[in-house]
């Protein structure tokens, strides 16, 4: 009995030890999403090349893609361009959501959309060009109702526009590889 | 001179009269306040909206304001959050099947300490009493009794 009695706080320590050793390695940035197995939320926002051309989620169903949130104020997501570009030349569909800065009306200047454009061009011809298309989401409200948190985000949308991956933080050989390739796969099957 | 001074003071009192937020009551205004000091930043750890200036954390601002002024309770206004961010963006965790250890944990750990204490205090007694039972105290103190008493005549 007084064995017994030894080894219940030896294990309750070696327990507590393992919980403790186990957050050492994990991310806290990692956090649930909320909007995986869901519809996408209503919006219709302009497309960023062409603002004439109005994008709704109807529009975007149809096949699997990733939706990636990117500005190139951002240089995480401007490191992953490269890496991203390399996904669409073996056949991933990738559709870009611009994630405009606020702007303070005192300090900076009013939104241009000129400038923006061709600071995207000149982005994207440096970096390699990943995206379809892209949307503009000037004030950041589909990003909040997909409840983004910063760029570079990156969702997989299915065929018939259900969130199936939610990614925080930038798309990497290893990313790609470790989590979101099966889920693509996954889903782009027919 | 004068004229100048005082109409740039006007104008820059118009601008910062400009950046505060208008309520129609102050419960709607005390609600903002409760609502910004309990949503979390989902962009920066551990701090609140109302603290934090990243930028999801200004559109969220922005947003419960919106709500509050469209007259949502605290409750729809929580519910809209968590549904895009998830229960990371409480400060008040619901009680579920991973948080409810964060209560039980201290009680078992109390339950499991009294049943220590009650195991050894059993123990304890048990061992005194057998000693008392073996009977060879009681053969001590009699041979004590009776060395007495053959010195006494």
């Amino acid at each position: 009995m007084r064995k017994v009695l030894f080894y219940i706080p030896l294990s309750l320590f070696l327990l507590l030890t393992l919980f403790l050793l186990s957050g050492l390695f994990s991310d806290p940035r990692e956090r649930d999403s909320a909007v995986i197995n869901k519809p996408l939320p209503a919006f219709a926002l302009a497309d960023l090349m062409q603002p004439e051309h109005i994008w709704t989620p109807e529009k975007l169903a149809g096949e699997v893609f990733l939706l990636n949130v990117w500005g190139t104020w951002c240089p995480t997501c401007n490191a992953e361009l490269a890496y991203l570009a390399e996904l669409r030349a073996q056949g991933v569909k990738i559709v870009g959501l611009y994630y405009e800065l606020p702007r303070d009306p005192t300090f900076d200047a009013p939104f241009d959309l000129a400038t923006l454009q061709q600071d995207v061009t000149q982005k994207l011809a440096q970096q390699g060009d990943p995206y379809q298309f892209n949307i503009l989401d000037l004030q950041r409200t589909l990003s909040l109702d997909l409840g983004v948190s910063g760029a570079p985000e990156t969702f997989i949308i299915d065929a018939n526009g259900i969130v199936r991956a939610h990614h925080i933080g930038d798309i990497n050989p290893m990313v790609w590889r470790g989590k979101l390739a099966a889920v693509y796969q996954q889903w782009s099957k027919p | 001179m004068k004229a100048i001074i005082t109409v740039l003071m006007l104008f820059c009192a118009a601008l910062s009269a400009e950046e505060m937020l208008q309520f129609r009551s102050d419960a709607e205004r005390q609600l903002f306040h409760q609502l910004t000091a309990e949503l979390r930043c989902p962009q920066c750890q551990n701090q609140n909206i109302a603290d934090s200036n990243a930028i999801v954390a200004v559109d969220m601002r922005q947003k419960t304001y919106e709500l509050v002024r469209q007259g949502q309770d605290r409750q729809q206004v929580l519910d809209y959050m968590i549904n895009r961010y998830g229960d990371f963006v409480h400060y008040q965790p619901p009680l579920n099947r991973y948080t409810v250890w964060l209560w039980l944990t201290p009680v078992l750990l109390l339950l499991l300490l009294l049943g220590i204490g009650v195991y050894r205090r059993a123990s304890q007694q048990a061992n005194a009493n057998t000693a008392a039972d073996d009977g060879s105290d009681s053969a001590e103190l009699d041979k004590l009794i009776a060395r007495y008493r053959s010195k006494k005549p």
